[in-house]
C-alpha cells in the first residue's frame, strides 16, 4: 500500500508537536495549586458578590438557597438615591484622595530624613515609625478615638487649659469635617511609615554624582528635589501612590469603630462602612453587594488610570 | 538504540503525569482534612448561648447537661458564644447550613430568623403543655409573629432610672415621680454638683428615649388596617416626648455634648467613674457595677421610669428566648427548652445572671423577695414593660440606627425635632413599604 504522502509529514511532528504542548503546559500545571486557592478564595467570591447584586436577597434567600433575580434595580436605586451623591461618594472620595496626598507628603519627607540622619538616630527613627506601622487599625482607631474624646482625652484637656474650648460643650465625633479630619489623621499616620520606607530604599538607588554635580552647578535643595530626585525615582511613587489608593479607598474599621461611624450618624459614611450596613445590619445583601461592586469598580478605575501612566513612563525610561 | 527516541519521548509525559499526580495528592488532602471525624451513637444537641449575660455559666452548663442526659439518654453540646458576634454567627450558619439545634436569641431576632425560615414554631408545643398563660407577656409578645412563636421566653431584662443614693441623700433630694421633677431635680444637681453630669442625654442608644415616647402617649410605628407598618415617630405625642428628652441636654444643658455619641457602655462607664448622677439603665447593670465594688450597694437608688404628671413611663423588656432551629430531633429539643425556661434551672439562671426570669409565677417571687436594687425593676416590668413594633423590617430599622441617627441630629444643633422625627418617620416607611 502506498503511504499517503500528505499524513507523513504530520506524522512526524507530532510527537514535536506534544512535546511543545507539554511545554506549555508545564508552567501552568506549577502554577495550578495556586491558581487554585486563588480562584477559590478571590474569583468565586467575587463572582458571587456580582451575581448577588443583581438579587434582592436577604436572610429568606440565605436560608432557603432560592434567588430572586431583579435585573439592575440594585443599582437603579443606589445611583438614583441623592445619599450616594451628596454624602456617601463625596467622603469616600475626598478622605482617599486628602490621605493619599498627606501620606505620600509625610512619608517623602520622613525618608529624606531618614536619608540625612547617622547610624544610630536613622535606626532609631525608622524603629519608631515601624511601631506605627505595626500597629493593628483597629487597635490605633480606639488610641485616636481616646486621644479626642470630648470629655476626657488630651486634646480636650490641652485646649481647655488653654481656655479655647469648653469640654462639656464639644464632641468632635458629630461634625462630618473634624470626624473625618481625626480619621485622616488615624490613616496618614499608620500609612506614613510605607511610603516612607519604600521611598526611602528607593532615594538609595540614586547614584550619588547626580546631586553633587547639580550642587557643582549651583542648584537649590528644592531643584535638586525636583529636577533629580522625583524624576529618578518616579517609578516608585507611582507604586505606593496605586496602593495607598486602594488602601484608603476602602477604609472600613478606622470609619466603623469611631463614634457616629457605624452608622448612627449617616453624614460620615464611606462606601466600605455603607456596603456593610445594607448587607449585614439590614440583612440586604444584594444592595451591600451592589454598593461593593460600584467600589470594585470605582477602584478599578482609578488602577487602570495608575497603570497606564506607569507603562508609560517605563516606556520612555 | 531502539530504546533513546522512545525514553526522550516519555520523559517529559512521564514528568507530567508526577505533577498531576502530585497536584492531585495535595487536593485531596485538603479535601479530607475538611470531612468531620463524625461516627457518634448517642444523639447530641448542639446548643448556643450567649456569654456575658451569666457571670460565670460554665457550672451552669454541665449541670444542665448532666440532668439532661440523665432525664432523655442524650448529649448535649453547650458552646458559649459572644453577643457582640452573635448575630454575624447565626447569619453565618443560615448560609452554611450549620445551625444549632437550640439556641438563645435576642427578642428582636426572633421575627427576622422566624421570617427567614431558620426558627421552629413552638406555638403548639406551648400549648400542649399548657405554658402560654405563664410567661411574661413582654416577651412572649416580642416572640409572636402572625400566631407563631419563634421562641421561648428564657429570661428577660428591663431599664429604669438608676441614680446616685448618696448624692441625693446629702443634699436631701428625692428621686423624681414626674418629668416636672424629673427636670428639677437634674438642675438643682447641677448647682450643687458642678463637675457631676446631672442626666446624660444619650445619641448612641434608642432605649433612652423610647420611654419618653410612650411616656407621652405616642408610638414608634404602628399597625395599619391591612397589617402593614407605618412609623409614626412624628406623631405630636411622640414629638413631645422626645422634645422633653432632647431639651434636657439642649435648653437645661443637664448633659454634656460628648453623650451626643454615647453608647450604654458609655455611659455606664460615666456612671461609675462618678460623673454622671441619674440614669437610664438596665437591671443587669447593678450586678456589673457591684461585681466591681461591693460598695456600689449602698450608692445606687431605683426607681421606675416617671410618667408625665405621676404613674410610670414604660420601658422596653428585652431579653432572651430559646429558639429552635429547625432540629433533626425535635422532641428532644423541645425537652430542653421547657427544662431550660421553666422550674428549677430558670430560676438557677436567673438568680446567678441578675436577669429576671421569663415566667410569670417566678416573677412574683422575686419581686416579693423585695431587694431594694431588685424590686423597683420587677415594679417596671410588670407595671410599665412595653415591646418594640414586632416584626423583621424593625430589626432591619434598628440595624440602621434611625432612631440613633434622629438624636444626633437633634443633639448636635443640626435639625429641629420636628424636622428629625418626620426624617426619621420617612427613613423607617421607607423600610416599612419596601
Amino acid at each position: 500500500m502506498a503511504a499517503d504522502p500528505a499524513k507523513l509529514p504530520a506524522r512526524a511532528t507530532a510527537p514535536a508537536r506534544r512535546a511543545a504542548r507539554t511545554r506549555a503546559l508545564r508552567p501552568w500545571l506549577l502554577l495550578a495549586p495556586a491558581l487554585l486557592v486563588l480562584a477559590v478564595l478571590l474569583f468565586w467570591p467575587l463572582v458571587r458578590v456580582v451575581t448577588l447584586s443583581f438579587q434582592d436577597y436577604g436572610l429568606r434567600e440565605l436560608n432557603t438557597g432560592a434567588t430572586d433575580y431583579t435585573g439592575l434595580d440594585n443599582y437603579r436605586e443606589i445611583l438614583g438615591d441623592s445619599f450616594l451623591w451628596r454624602q456617601v461618594l463625596p467622603n469616600t472620595v475626598l478622605f482617599a484622595g486628602t490621605c493619599v496626598v498627606l501620606t505620600l507628603v509625610v512619608g517623602t519627607l520622613v525618608a529624606l530624613l531618614l536619608q540625612r540622619l547617622g547610624r544610630t538616630w536613622r535606626l532609631i527613627c525608622s524603629s519608631v515609625i515601624m511601631t506605627a506601622w505595626a500597629m493593628p487599625a483597629v487597635t490605633g482607631t480606639y488610641v485616636w478615638i481616646w486621644i479626642f474624646d470630648p470629655l476626657d482625652g488630651v486634646v480636650s484637656g490641652g485646649l481647655d487649659g488653654a481656655g479655647l474650648i469648653e469640654p462639656r460643650e464639644t464632641n468632635w465625633f458629630t461634625d462630618r469635617w473634624s470626624f473625618y479630619a481625626i480619621a485622616t489623621l488615624n490613616v496618614v499616620h499608620h500609612g506614613f511609615p510605607f511610603v516612607a520606607i519604600t521611598v526611602y530604599a528607593a532615594l538609595l538607588t540614586i547614584p550619588r554624582e547626580l546631586p553633587e554635580a547639580a550642587l557643582m552647578d549651583g542648584a537649590g535643595a528644592w531643584q535638586r528635589f525636583w529636577r533629580i530626585t522625583v524624576p529618578t525615582i518616579r517609578p516608585v511613587f507611582l507604586i505606593v501612590v496605586i496602593l495607598s489608593t486602594i488602601w484608603d479607598f476602602k477604609v472600613f474599621a478606622q470609619v466603623y469603630l469611631m463614634p457616629g461611624g457605624s452608622g448612627s450618624n449617616p453624614d460620615v459614611l464611606n462606601l466600605g462602612v455603607w456596603s456593610y450596613v445594607e448587607s449585614f445590619r439590614r440583612n440586604d445583601y444584594g444592595m451591600g453587594s451592589a454598593v461593593a461592586v460600584l467600589l470594585t469598580l470605582l477602584l478599578l478605575a482609578v488602577t487602570v488610570v495608575y497603570v497606564k501612566v506607569l507603562s508609560r513612563e517605563r516606556d520612555e525610561l | 538504540m531502539r530504546n533513546s527516541p522512545t525514553a526522550r519521548r516519555r520523559s517529559p509525559l512521564a514528568r507530567t503525569r508526577r505533577l498531576v499526580a502530585g497536584a492531585a495528592v495535595l487536593s485531596l488532602g485538603a479535601l479530607t482534612a475538611c470531612g468531620d471525624g463524625g461516627g457518634d451513637d448517642v444523639t447530641t444537641l448542639e446548643v448556643w448561648i450567649m456569654e456575658g449575660t451569666n457571670p460565670d455559666a460554665g457550672p451552669y452548663a454541665e449541670e444542665l447537661e448532666a440532668a439532661f442526659t440523665e432525664r432523655t439518654g442524650a448529649r448535649l453540646d453547650v458552646q458559649f458564644i459572644q453577643w457582640a458576634d452573635a448575630h454575624d454567627r447565626f447569619t453565618t450558619a443560615i448560609a452554611g447550613g450549620e445551625l444549632p439545634d437550640v439556641a438563645e436569641i435576642g427578642t428582636t431576632w426572633a421575627p427576622e430568623f422566624g421570617a427567614a425560615g431558620a426558627l421552629t414554631d413552638l406555638a403548639g408545643n406551648i400549648e400542649a403543655d399548657g405554658l402560654g398563660d405563664d410567661l411574661v407577656p413582654g416577651l412572649y409578645e416580642a416572640a409572636t409573629v402572625d400566631g407563631a412563636v419563634y421562641g421561648m421566653p428564657w429570661y428577660a431584662g428591663v431599664r429604669a432610672l438608676m441614680y446616685r443614693a448618696d448624692v441625693f441623700a446629702e443634699h436631701g433630694l428625692e428621686p423624681p415621680t414626674t418629668w416636672d421633677e424629673l427636670r428639677d431635680v437634674a438642675l438643682r444637681l447641677a448647682d450643687l454638683e458642678p463637675d457631676m453630669i446631672p442626666f446624660p442625654v444619650i445619641g448612641g442608644s434608642e432605649y433612652g428615649v423610647d420611654p419618653f415616647i410612650w411616656g407621652a402617649g405616642g408610638e414608634i410605628a404602628e399597625r395599619t388596617g391591612d397589617g402593614e407598618w407605618r412609623s409614626v415617630i412624628n406623631s405630636p405625642e411622640a414629638v413631645a416626648g422626645i422634645e422633653f428628652y432632647t431639651s434636657l441636654a439642649t435648653e437645661d444643658g443637664l448633659s454634656v455634648s460628648a453623650a451626643e455619641t454615647w453608647l450604654e457602655t458609655d455611659q455606664l462607664e460615666s456612671f461609675q467613674n462618678g460623673d454622671a448622677a441619674m440614669i437610664i439603665s438596665g437591671n443587669w447593670t447593678v450586678n456589673t457595677l457591684l461585681a466591681d465594688d461591693p460598695g456600689w450597694a449602698d450608692r445606687i437608688g431605683v426607681v421606675p421610669i416617671p410618667g408625665p404628671d405621676g404613674g410610670y413611663s414604660p420601658s422596653f423588656v428585652g431579653g432572651s428566648l430559646l429558639g429552635e432551629f429547625t432540629s433533626d430531633e425535635p422532641e428532644l429539643a423541645w425537652e430542653l427548652i421547657r427544662m431550660m425556661t421553666t422550674g428549677e434551672h430558670a430560676a438557677a439562671w436567673a438568680e446567678q445572671s441578675g436577669y429576671f426570669p421569663g415566667q410569670q409565677s417566678l416573677l412574683e417571687e422575686v419581686q416579693a423577695a423585695n431587694d431594694p436594687l431588685v424590686a423597683p425593676f420587677a415594679e417596671q416590668m410588670l407595671e410599665a414593660g412595653t415591646g418594640l413594633p414586632v416584626t423583621e423590617l424593625y430589626g432591619q430599622i434598628q440595624g440602621e440606627q434611625v432612631v440613633q441617627g434622629m438624636l444626633q441630629s437633634i443633639l448636635a444643633g443640626d435639625q429641629s425635632v420636628r424636622e428629625a422625627a418626620d426624617e426619621a418617620a420617612a427613613a423607617m416607611d421607607e423600610t416599612f413599604g419596601g
